[in-house]
This record gives structure tokens, C-alpha cells and sequence, in this order.
């Protein structure tokens, strides 16, 4: 493997593999991907990878997250199956006094050309006729969906290598110097010189930061899932807690919890999200629970995307968000402009790490 | 509703209840918790004799050994929990057990971890089909289902164990094919064994192994690949000794760290003398601390029960340290001369104990 | 190992795919689960785990313990959903969407 490289892009989860994917559609060669182990072993492979976009606030956050979710049936045909659906998402209230809340944001979306209905209790059961008779209503958008996470990233990196890009795995970067105009980045293998440099370390983005002495605001949020055996096809839409997967397993989870770097999963809130899956869908009850699984979350300070140029340093760029795979389509596709072009189609200037200053 | 109990063992089988009688013989307040609705574990099939004992124990049958093991245990303050299993553990750090029904938290002030082995698949093209199944699988038909498993079957391994389940087929009328056997020699120790295999005319194919099985919907028809040949038989049974390997599950989700001895089963949970992993409060016995004989897993639970009495203040250091003594020399008799490798594989990997090959397992 | 022999019974994961994610530079137990889903069904790698490690030590070199064993999950074995949400009462850290919908003066943030 070579050592000079025109883009470095460290860290290989479905952010860095987006950018990496679209930046080689746009020039063949020079780009390599480092991660620290292997490309999904963190956030990115541990998710109920729904493409979100409604119930995002505020409402320029939710069209940030529409276009992205737009992009997706496209790059399905770029890149081949990922598993995506845009089944339509719900999300069910209990409670009457949250209709007025749901109101008021189907309200504020209209505005932006996001169409939410709020759905009475009739409407929710005749749509999904396996949630609770309790139901009180729910909110419901066309647009939202989910994909399948591992084969999202499969399918980028194997379109990526195809174009050229390098991945080297396994690889953790120690060290990132600049001298001349050039990063010198120095992993666990050898040293790699480049021009641009991506910062897409997720979870692990304030130390990657601070490896340049930039502070990059990420925490980690913890959310633990659990997974049915496959049942036959049930569920029509993706539920907000809640959504089957095609081989027929029902992942289930909407947990947070503050625990750092520790993905351990715990009764107490396998049997919290275990209650709450019986609630919203009480034929659940009978289904075998196989396996459960916590997730990273990388939480910026201020809970929006950090994305663009890294302010007083040249050729150097940051993506490090939450909902990295609603987001993965656009910042891709946003971040390779930014690079080529010095300019990007839908403005990013909210989301520069400057806001933090 | 939290359960409190001074030692919660994991496993009612032969360490489990080793390692019960060492705890509850001396007042403390025991939980036994065991997937099955019978204690004994796998030993309850066992119909071979087995020689080599700890004392007090003279060779014996191995259902006879668990209902020895079992009735000592009667008269102290032992509550088990049967058909329950352990299914992951609490932020508090305390178990979460099931009865199917409910579950529930237990908070024991030690656990002691004997949960087995499993034994290793073999892979060979078709080896899902039915009628493929391990050596332990075919003795637990055959002694405790009393369900004869097939008519013309093929032993794929020559291990003491293999030999023992090829010797109860034969007794129920399987017709044993052959017993086929990749390396040179028979693995067997006991030449006895090897002698009963022998004077049943079963025949031995050495440096062997299978090619191929075969079958519509079942197994019909195996390839046995020698050297220079193939041999193609008809068969309805295919029994495999792929080994055994600790069952580690219940270490992991305590957070304990694992070590690699070949000789143990592969993989298994860091621990010192004491048979106490890394994580201060579990403790170990039996298969779980490395695959050994029957003998040798007695005393393996005899020792970390020691080692609770003594934490939990119930004997004295002094006495804690003769018994332990007595403790290791036997298990040096009854494990070194019939496995030097295992013995060896185990001082080796009490001496790495602060080195673990895998630890931390949650921090990502 | 003959190409076709099944692997992971319960995914029907067969060896020529395994090799196939290690020929993209899987490692571990858990990068091929992950491409290939082998290990993910109800028995939970219990039955292909010390197969996987084989076929990597063939492809790979890697001696056993240099493969580190896959992640093990709970439940232990699998549990009925129900029996999971018994002595399970409260909701503190597992949230409705809802929830997070934030107003500000009776208006979405």
C-alpha cells in the first residue's frame, strides 16, 4: 500500500464510507479509508438504521434530513441493494394530550413542504392493525423508512473499491501532524501523507480532535435494542420504537442513557424496551427475544450535525453526526462538493464546528 | 423483589454441586439454579463406570456418582432453583434469572459459575442433515430418552468418550459401522476401551475421515476418505466427537476476562488459584474452567468453594489453606498422570492470569 | 474445508461465503457476522463459533487465540417477550419519540 494519498478519510463507519463513496464517483483516485478496526464494528453496526426524518426539530433540521432521505432510492441504484424501504413512518401517542404537540409539528413542516398527518385512533388501526386498540393517534410521514446497516455499508465500500479507494482496517491512527501545506497521518501500521483530510471518527470524535488540538463536541449516548426470531410479515410501517426487518425479525429499542464508551446491555432496560414493545404491539408478547444490543451514539454538544471545513485549517474537514444513516446520502454528497467544488448545493454554513467557538 | 442468597452456583451439575456441598455443608445459605428439572447435569447419562474419583468416592456408574453427589446435599439449607436458567445480569450487577413464567433478580454475595461444555460441530458437506448429531447427543437419546437413535451408525472419533457412546450403542443394537478416526492411533486412553471395541469386531479405520454425507431429507449414505480410497457406507446415524469447549456466556455478560489453553477446550475466563475470575465476587468450577475428567471436576468445585467460606468468614485462613493444599495435591494426582497436558495447560494458565487475551469486552 | 459445507446452520451460511468476507479483510468472528450475518439467528453463533475461527485460521494464519471470541449477547438463550417485560415497571431510560419533540411557547422548537 502506498503512502501518499490526496484524501485521507478516517474512520470507516457509514459516515466516512458515504464521503469516501461519493468523493470517488467524482475523481478515481487517491483516497484512502482508515479505521481504527473494521468498518461497522461501532455505531454504524449497531442501529435500527430507520431513515428518520419526521419528529426532527426544528424544522430546517427535519429538511436537512428529507433530502438526505430523498437521495436514497437513487443511491440504491447506485450501489446496489441496501434493503431500503420507505415503508412510511409512525409514531403512535398513548396520551390525548399529546395530539396538540403533534399538531403543532405537522404544522410546522408544512411550512417546509413535509407533509405529517395526524392520524386519529381509527386511522392508526386501520394503517397498522397490530398496534394497541389504546392507541390514542399518531403522527405519520411518507417519507421515512429504514435500510438494512450492514448492507449499506457492504454495498458503499464494495462500490468505493471498486472506484479505486483503499481501505486499510484494523489501522488506528496515533498521530496527525501538518507540515507543508500536507497532513502527515501516522497509524498502527505507517505513516500516510495527504492533502485533504476527513474527520469521521463518530463516536470517537473528540479524541480524534484533540489528536490536531481541535475540540470536536461529540459525547456518546448509549441506546440498547433488542431482536425478535423472524416472524412472518406483520408490521406494514416503520414504527418510531420499532420496525421488522425483512428476514422477519422485529428490532425494538429506544433507549438513552449517558454510560461513555461502555456497550454492555443491562436487564433493566432490555426489560423497559421488552414492556414497551408488548405496549405498542401486544401480539408481540408470544415472540422469542434472540439477542440485544447496545449502540454508541455520537451526540453532538447541541444534538445537530457537525459538518464542513475545519475553520483555520486548510484541507481539513469534520462530519461527525447523529443519525449518521438518514444523513450518510447528503453528507456524502454534500462534503465531496465542498471538497471539489469549494462550495456545496444545500447550505452547511449551520452546521460548521465554528458554532461551538 | 430481589432474591438474596450468600452463593448462587449456576450449573446443578457434577462441579455445581461439588461446590454446593463445600458452601452449604458449612452453614452458608445456597441457590442452585439449573436450566433442567433434574439435577446431575450431564453426568446423569453417564452409565460407564468412572475410576478415577476424589476421595471419599470409589469408582462407580456416572448416574450413581450424581445421586451420591445429590444426597449429601440433603440435609443442608441448599433452595434450587430447577428449570430456571440465568439470562443476563443487572446494572446493579445482579442476575437476572427465568422460570419462563417471570424473571427476576437475584443478588448473591458470590456466584459460582459451573455451566459446562458444549461440545464442537464437525463440518463436512451435508453435516446439517438429520440423523447427524454429537457423541453427547446419542448417550442422552439412548440412557436418558431410552430412544435407540438409528440401526447402522459411523462414530466419527476415537476419544474415551467417543468409545464409552459406541460401546452403549452397541449394547442397545445399534450396528456400529465403524469408528473413524483422522490421526494415526486411537485417542482412547483406556485401553479397556479400545479391548471391548475390538472384541465386537467394530472395526477402526485410522487416518480417516469424512468426505462426504448424504441423504434425502436424512442421512443415507456417508463417504469415508482414507488415504488412497474411498468407502462409501450406508447409514442412518452419524454420531460426531468434535471435543468440548467451555460455555462461556454467563462469564461475558459478568464482565470477566478470557484466556486461550488449547489443552483446556480453548477459550476460558481468566482465573488464579482460588478458581476466582477477575471479577472478584464469580468464581468458576468444572468444565468451565477448563475440559477435564470427571474426577478432576469434582475437586475443581471443591475449590472455589472453599474460597467462599473463607471469604465470607466462615473458616479461617488457616483452614481455607489446608484444604486448598489437599485440594490441589489431588486434583495433581487425578489430573496430572492421566492428562499431564491439562495439568500443565492449567498452571500455565493460572500463571497468565493478569495477562488475559481478551478483556474489556464492552468498552468499544 | 469443502466450499460448500454449511457453516452457520441457522443462517445457512455456507464456507465460500465466509471466505468471501475474509477476502475483504475480515478479522473476526464478528466482521464476518456482520457481512454475512452468519452467527446472527437463534442459536447465536453457539453452534458455528469455534467452525468460524477454523476457517479463519485456514484462510488467514491466525493462530485460535489470536481470533477473539465473537461478542456474546443477552439473553443468554432466546426468551419469550412477555416472560423479558415481567418486573419491569418503570420508563427511564427508554423514551417515546414523542418525547423529544420539544415546544417553545406552544410551538415547535
Amino acid at each position: 500500500m502506498e503512502s501518499s494519498y490526496e484524501t485521507v478519510v478516517i474512520g470507516g463507519g457509514v459516515v466516512g464510507n458515504s464521503i469516501a463513496y461519493h468523493l470517488s464517483e467524482r475523481y478515481q483516485e487517491g483516497i484512502l479509508v482508515l479505521d481504527k478496526k473494521y468498518p461497522m464494528t461501532g455505531t454504524s453496526g449497531s442501529t435500527q438504521a430507520w431513515v428518520w426524518v419526521h419528529n426532527k426539530t426544528p424544522s430546517w433540521y427535519a429538511e436537512f434530513s428529507m433530502y438526505s432521505a430523498e437521495l436514497y432510492p437513487y443511491l440504491s441504484k447506485k450501489i446496489g441493494d441496501v434493503e431500503y424501504k420507505r415503508t412510511g413512518g409512525l409514531s403512535p401517542f398513548f396520551a390525548e394530550k399529546d395530539r396538540e404537540k403533534a399538531k403543532q409539528l405537522a404544522d410546522s413542516y408544512r411550512k417546509i413542504g413535509i407533509k405529517i398527518k395526524v392520524l386519529s385512533r381509527e386511522e392508526v388501526l386501520e394503517k397498522e392493525p397490530s398496534i394497541n386498540p389504546n392507541v390514542a393517534g399518531a403522527t405519520y410521514s411518507s417519507i421515512d423508512g429504514n435500510v438494512n446497516p450492514f448492507r449499506l455499508i457492504d454495498m458503499y465500500m464494495r462500490a468505493a473499491k471498486k472506484n479505486g479507494v483503499q481501505y486499510s482496517t484494523y489501522n488506528k491512527v496515533t498521530s496527525i501532524e501538518k507540515q507543508n501545506g500536507t497532513f502527515m497521518v501516522t497509524s498502527d501500521k505507517k505513516t500516510y501523507v495527504c492533502k485533504n483530510l476527513i474527520l469521521a471518527g463518530g463516536t470517537w470524535s473528540r479524541e480524534l480532535g484533540n489528536l490536531l488540538g481541535i475540540d470536536i463536541p461529540v459525547n456518546q449516548l448509549r441506546g440498547q435494542i433488542i431482536v425478535t426470531e423472524p416472524l412472518k410479515p406483520f408490521l406494514n410501517y416503520t414504527i418510531s420504537g420499532l420496525r421488522q426487518a425483512i428476514n422477519g425479525e422485529v428490532l425494538i429499542g429506544y433507549s438513552m442513557e449517558k454510560a461513555g464508551f461502555d456497550r454492555s446491555t443491562t436487564l433493566d432496560v432490555i426489560q423497559e424496551t421488552a414492556n414497551m414493545a408488548v405496549h405498542y404491539v401486544p401480539s408481540l408478547r408470544k415472540a422469542k427475544i434472540v439477542r440485544a444490543f447496545s449502540g454508541i451514539r455520537a451526540m453532538p454538544e447541541d444534538g445537530f450535525p457537525i459538518l464542513g471545513k475545519v475553520p483555520g485549517h486548510e484541507n481539513l474537514y469534520v462530519a461527525a453526526t447523529h443519525s449518521g444513516v438518514t444523513l450518510s446520502p447528503l453528507i456524502g454528497t454534500l462534503l465531496t462538493e465542498l471538497i471539489l467544488d469549494g462550495e456545496t448545493s444545500v447550505p452547511i454554513d449551520r452546521y460548521s464546528l465554528s458554532r461551538f467557538a | 423483589m430481589v432474591m438474596e442468597t450468600d452463593v448462587l452456583i449456576i450449573g446443578a451439575g457434577p462441579a455445581g454441586l461439588a461446590a454446593a456441598y463445600e458452601t452449604a455443608s458449612r452453614g452458608l445459605d445456597v441457590t442452585i439454579v439449573d436450566e433442567s428439572i433434574s439435577k446431575g447435569g450431564q453426568l446423569c447419562q453417564q452409565t460407564q463406570i468412572l475410576r478415577t474419583l476424589p476421595s471419599p468416592f470409589l469408582a462407580m456408574r456416572g448416574y450413581e456418582l450424581a445421586n451420591t453427589l445429590i444426597n449429601q446435599l440433603d440435609e443442608f439449607s441448599v433452595r434450587y432453583l430447577l428449570g430456571h436458567r440465568m439470562i443476563g445480569t443487572y446494572k446493579d450487577g445482579s442476575i437476572g434469572i427465568t422460570d419462563e413464567t417471570n424473571v427476576f433478580p437475584v443478588n448473591p454475595k458470590k456466584i459460582i459459575v459451573a455451566t459446562g461444555a458444549a461440545e464442537k460441530a464437525v463440518p463436512f458437506p451435508k453435516w446439517t442433515l438429520p440423523g447427524v448429531i454429537t457423541v453427547g447427543a446419542a448417550q442422552t437419546l439412548v440412557n436418558r430418552d431410552f430412544v435407540t437413535p438409528g440401526k447402522n451408525a459411523v462414530i466419527i472419533g476415537s476419544s474415551d468418550f467417543a468409545m464409552d457412546v459406541a460401546i452403549q450403542l452397541s449394547d442397545v443394537g445399534v450396528n456400529i459401522i465403524g469408528i473413524v478416526e483422522s490421526l494415526p492411533k486411537i485417542l482412547a486412553r483406556d485401553a479397556e476401551k479400545t479391548e471391548h471395541i475390538m472384541q465386537r469386531s467394530i472395526p477402526l479405520y485410522l487416518r480417516s475421515s469424512i468426505k462426504e454425507a448424504r441423504g434425502n431429507g436424512e442421512v443415507e449414505e456417508i463417504d469415508i476418505q482414507f488415504p488412497d480410497r474411498i468407502m462409501t457406507e450406508k447409514v442412518d446415524l452419524v454420531c460426531v466427537d468434535g471435543g468440548r469447549t467451555p460455555i462461556l456466556d454467563a462469564f461475558y455478560q459478568l464482565g470477566c476476562s478470557f484466556g486461550f489453553q488449547e489443552e483446556l477446550g480453548g477459550w476460558l475466563p481468566q482465573y488464579n488459584e482460588f478458581l476466582q475470575t477477575d471479577c472478584k465476587d464469580v468464581f468458576l468450577a468444572g468444565n468451565a474452567a477448563g475440559i477435564s475428567s470427571q474426577g478432576a471436576l469434582l475437586i475443581t468445585g471443591r475449590i472455589p468453594g472453599v474460597r467462599v467460606c473463607e471469604e465470607l468468614n466462615i473458616i479461617s485462613k488457616q483452614e481455607a489453606e489446608h484444604e486448598r493444599a489437599s485440594h490441589w495435591k489431588e486434583l495433581e494426582n487425578l489430573e496430572a498422570k492421566l492428562f499431564p497436558e491439562k495439568w500443565e495447560a492449567r498452571l500455565n494458565h493460572i500463571k497468565n492470569y493478569a495477562n488475559p487475551l481478551l478483556k474489556d469486552q464492552f468498552i468499544s | 474445508m469443502d466450499k460448500t459445507t454449511i457453516i452457520c446452520r441457522c443462517e445457512e451460511i455456507n464456507c465460500e461465503e465466509i471466505e468471501e468476507a475474509i477476502g475483504h479483510d475480515a478479522r473476526t468472528f464478528d466482521d464476518i457476522k456482520r457481512l454475512t450475518r452468519c452467527g446472527m439467528g437463534p442459536c447465536q453463533a453457539k453452534i458455528c463459533i469455534s467452525l468460524v475461527a477454523d476457517v479463519i485460521h485456514e484462510q488467514t494464519g491466525s493462530h485460535l487465540h489470536e481470533i477473539p471470541l465473537p461478542r456474546m449477547r443477552m439473553p443468554i438463550s432466546p426468551i419469550k417477550l412477555e416472560t423479558l417485560a415481567t418486573n419491569s415497571t418503570t420508563f427511564s431510560s427508554v423514551k417515546s419519540v414523542m418525547d423529544e419533540v420539544e415546544l417553545e411557547e406552544g410551538k415547535v422548537r
